[in-house]
């Protein structure tokens, strides 16, 4: 597959490394000069095409990738850089803009994608996450105008479902381009009023929590020091996991438009990258780390910036208790100071104990309390705090997953899928799946898989397509055809994932599906 | 345009030595498909083995093949969809290309392309996209007309416009008119280039079943004269999930008479990729995928069905209409009696090379 675009070598890493060396390499200029070649400024100064198009980093650097192997655009790793920050600062999205697609970014698996219409499903997100078309900004022409690379570089849209029962090309560059034009527009004023921000200074110290599916909650502080070149930082992690293990790692960010954290570096054993966004006001930080080339493992992450005479609180572990239990509560934050305000039915035992930033609470729970979440606080630092008598149900997270086949000698490695167990309560009305239900969160879990169907188990799929490697961690099996099964079929498999968790003397189960399916062969940033 | 002995060369006389005879009850049946990397392979089937292998010149993986009439030369789509080469299957030379892109201009077929039945003509369903400095503009697809002795650096002699999405070009028996199927079946007439005819698909009123799904890739229906694809549709007085909810048909086109028929045989339950007609029994169809079946066109069921030992995507007969062949995918030809769908024999490619989606036709001599 010659005209395969080799992402990872080209992009993911392209987009990050060497931020703390960077060479002055000038993007305008790089956009004035290499690209101008083809795209040559008009009477008016502005570039065709490229003057009619906002982007995320990721996009903009996906466009050059194209213009490279598509079009035998030389560039430089270093220009590229600076052209993808460039465009990205000039010519990018405002955080109200990128809101509800973030997952795109963050490079979220088995998150289901929500087109705003059947429609739009049908004709965008049938090849590629609606995502990819919401983080981009342009008026009807230039969507148009996409539309036409579309089929001029995939004829096969035409010809794939959802293309061949309709005029796709009419439809596409008719109706599609002025719905996109009106949703999506080039101008908008949340633009106008983001490109007149400054751009966030991230320098100092923010206390930061999350949780790894797999690994669990964790809570530490990320220590941000400005770095030579503009826009880029030196952090720093310190993270301790619920359970007590404590991780290090460093990193170099780069922030993009203002407010896009980008960074790469280690995170105890394992190669990360970042994806977060800078809240509007400075003092946020939420997004997600991955896995370097296994961006389905990774941990959610938000985070407080620490500033004096101020207190918040980013995490209570564990955060939810039971009634009638004695338990000792992890608060971490800054600022912490007083007498905690309790829920009703729940007291300290003993004094506080620890400084400003963790502090423990020996909690005795009441068997009357109320189940639910209530609010918890010390001074100014507000956080919650949930209650339950017992787990009503379990559901798995992500309830529909996909699994991928990979490695034995091929170029794609497997795609694991990692499950969740989350404890739910019915809430007053004692029926699930109505408006009162709690969500309480992850609960330990042991994980079993079989055959999803009577297809599945002619197949025997549950055999051969992989196994739970460890906490709700689905691990495939290799690629390519496999000898033993009936029809030489690849590993692939529909699978029933079950969670067994033990809460007290009951046992509750919760299931989940699992496709485990062949490789994805092109795996841009925003897929 | 039959070629006499005295050109061709001694191991092709004996390959196809059985062939030249015409009407030879016992005459073996050759196969021709391609493989990757980019070449043709002859296969006698009768003798369950590979004749020859035909390297295509320049890069590409091949896909269709389209044989002149009298089978001396393969028309094959390659280069990335962008080139047709026609390899003279006893010289091994290329004596036709058509490289249809051009600076400035990329032509692309996916997958329509015939010869018509005078072997004059090359039909080639195309794809144009304008490469402009800074954008792509899509142009009207068209049918575009080859001289088939045109030679190296063919060009097109006409054009005429077509829909988009055609997915098979299939000759009159009689000339004078090509079909091109895509979201209806539109026949031209193919010295005006008009649009003579348009029959119904995406368009048809059939009570109770939505518009069919139709993806007609294979060809293969040089000895029957009839064109059969499988097609999909749903029951629109059923629920979604009922196990009634989809049929699966036989869309037939008899190349003679033009007329086109559509054979509800089962509620779908396998997946079919290509069909063809018993070339002695014209209301006997077999359909390929991972399942074998024979359909009983006639009584619209299925006569029978057999699983298969992995997924074939291509299929073809002898002339006697006794034996069925199962190729494409990967890399081998499995051999069926279409009797009893008993397995008769397998028979391995060079290597193993994958065939993928190309096209399995019979070489007729």
């Amino acid at each position: 597959m010659k005209h395969r675009i080799p992402w990872s070598a080209l992009s993911a890493a392209v987009l990050l490394t060497g931020v703390a060396g960077a060479a002055p390499v000038d993007g305008r200029q790089v956009l004035t000069s290499t690209c101008a070649a083809c795209h040559t400024p008009g009477a008016d100064g502005k570039q065709p095409r490229i003057s009619d198009i906002r982007k995320t980093p990721e996009g903009w650097d996906m466009t050059i990738a194209r213009m490279q192997v598509w079009h035998g655009v030389q560039i430089s790793a270093e220009e590229r850089r600076a052209l993808v920050k460039y465009l990205a600062d000039t010519q990018g999205l405002a955080p109200s803009e990128t809101a509800a697609f973030r997952q795109g970014l963050e490079r979220r698996p088995n998150v289901a994608d929500h087109p705003p219409n059947d429609n739009l499903a049908q004709m965008c997100a049938r090849c590629h996450s609606f995502a990819r078309v919401g983080l981009q900004r342009r008026d009807e022409g230039e969507w148009r105008k996409l539309v036409n690379t579309h089929l001029g570089q995939f004829p096969s849209i035409e010809y794939s479902l959802y293309g061949r029962d309709r005029d796709w090309f009419r439809i596409a560059s008719t109706e599609t381009a002025a719905e996109l034009g009106k949703l999506f527009p080039l101008q908008t004023e949340a633009w106008t009023t983001w490109h007149a921000h400054a751009p966030i200074d991230p320098s100092g110290r923010w206390r930061i929590a999350g949780e790894r599916p797999g690994s669990g909650r964790y809570s530490g502080v990320l220590t941000v020091q400005k770095a030579a070149a503009p826009d880029t930082y030196a952090a720093r992690y310190e993270i301790e996991y619920a359970d007590g293990r404590t991780l290090t790692g460093e990193s170099q960010a780069l922030v993009y438009t203002g407010y896009e954290w980008r960074e790469q570096g280690r995170l105890g054993d394992d190669a990360i990258r970042s994806v977060y966004a800078l809240s509007e006001d400075g003092n946020g930080l939420s997004g997600r780390w991955f896995v370097k080339d296994a961006d389905e493992r990774g941990g959610e992450l938000h985070g407080t910036r620490i500033v004096d005479g101020r207190a918040g609180i980013v995490a209570v572990e564990p955060p939810f208790v039971r009634a009638g239990d004695t338990v000792e509560v992890t608060v971490a934050g800054f600022g912490l100071a007083g007498t905690p305000t309790l829920p009703a039915g729940v007291q300290l035992v003993g004094a506080a104990a620890g400084g400003p930033e963790r502090l423990t609470l020996k909690l005795k729970v009441d068997a009357g309390a109320a189940d639910g979440w209530h609010p918890l606080k010390l001074g100014a630092a507000e956080a919650r705090l949930g209650v339950y008598h017992k787990i009503d149900r379990v559901q798995v997270e992500p309830a529909y997953a996909v699994a991928r086949v990979g490695g034995d000698g091929g170029p794609m490695p497997v795609v694991p899928a990692q499950f969740q167990a989350i404890a739910w309560l019915d809430g007053a009305d004692g029926k699930p799946g109505t408006d009162d239900d709690v969500r309480l969160g992850s609960v330990p879990a042991s994980w079993r898989h079989e055959n999803h169907g009577e297809a599945a188990k002619d197949m025997q799929d549950a055999q051969f397509a992989g196994r739970f490697a460890e906490a709700g961690l689905f691990q495939p099996g290799p690629a390519g055809l496999n000898p033993q099964r009936r029809f030489h079929t690849n590993n692939t498999g529909d699978l029933t994932v079950t969670a067994t968790v033990q809460d007290g003397a009951q046992t509750l189960e919760g299931q989940a599906q699992l496709m485990v399916t062949v490789q994805r062969w092109n795996n841009p940033p925003i897929k | 345009m039959k070629k006499t002995h005295a050109l061709l060369p001694a191991a092709l006389l004996a390959a196809l030595g059985g062939l030249a005879g015409g009407t030879d009850a016992h005459a073996a049946t050759y196969l021709l498909t391609a493989a990757r990397p980019n070449q043709l392979v002859l296969v006698n089937a009768t003798e369950r083995k590979v004749e020859r292998t035909y390297p295509i010149p320049g890069d590409g993986i091949p896909s269709v093949v389209a044989l002149s009439p009298d089978s001396c030369i393969a028309y094959v789509l390659t280069n990335r969809w962008e080139s047709v080469s026609g390899i003279d299957l006893d010289t091994g030379k290329e004596v036709f290309r058509a490289d249809m892109s051009e600076p400035g201009l990329r032509v692309k077929t996916m997958f329509a392309m015939t010869v018509s039945a005078d072997g004059k003509e090359l039909y080639v369903h195309q794809i144009p996209t304008r490469l402009k400095a800074t954008e792509y503009q899509v142009e009207p697809t068209r049918i575009a007309v080859y001289d088939t002795a045109a030679g190296l650096g063919a060009r097109p002699k006409k054009t005429f416009p077509a829909p988009r999405s055609i997915v098979q070009l299939l000759p009159a028996r009689d000339g004078g008119r090509v079909y091109a199927l895509g979201r209806e079946l539109f026949a031209f007439d193919t010295h005006t280039g008009q649009l003579a005819e348009t029959l119904p698909l995406q368009s048809w009123k059939q009570p109770n079943l939505s518009a069919p799904d139709v993806l007609a890739v294979w060809p293969q229906w040089e000895q029957s004269g009839v064109f059969a694809t499988p097609y999909y549709a749903a029951r629109t007085d059923l629920p979604a999930d009922s196990p009634e909810a989809f049929r699966t048909g036989l869309l037939t086109l008899d190349l003679k008479t033009g007329a086109m028929k559509a054979t509800d045989f089962e509620p779908t339950a396998v997946v079919i990729f290509s069909s063809v007609i018993n070339p002695v029994k014209h209301d006997e169809a077999f359909s390929v995928y991972t399942q074998l079946s024979k359909i009983d066109l006639a009584g619209g069921r299925v006569a029978k069905r057999i699983d298969l030992e992995h997924t074939y995507y291509s299929i073809n007969m002898s002339a006697d209409g006794k034996e069925v062949y199962v190729g494409g995918a990967l890399g081998d030809i499995a051999v069926y009696s279409s009797d009893t769908l008993e397995k008769l024999a397998t028979i391995p490619l060079p290597g193993g090379v994958n065939m993928s989606t190309a096209s399995m036709r019979v070489v007729q001599r």
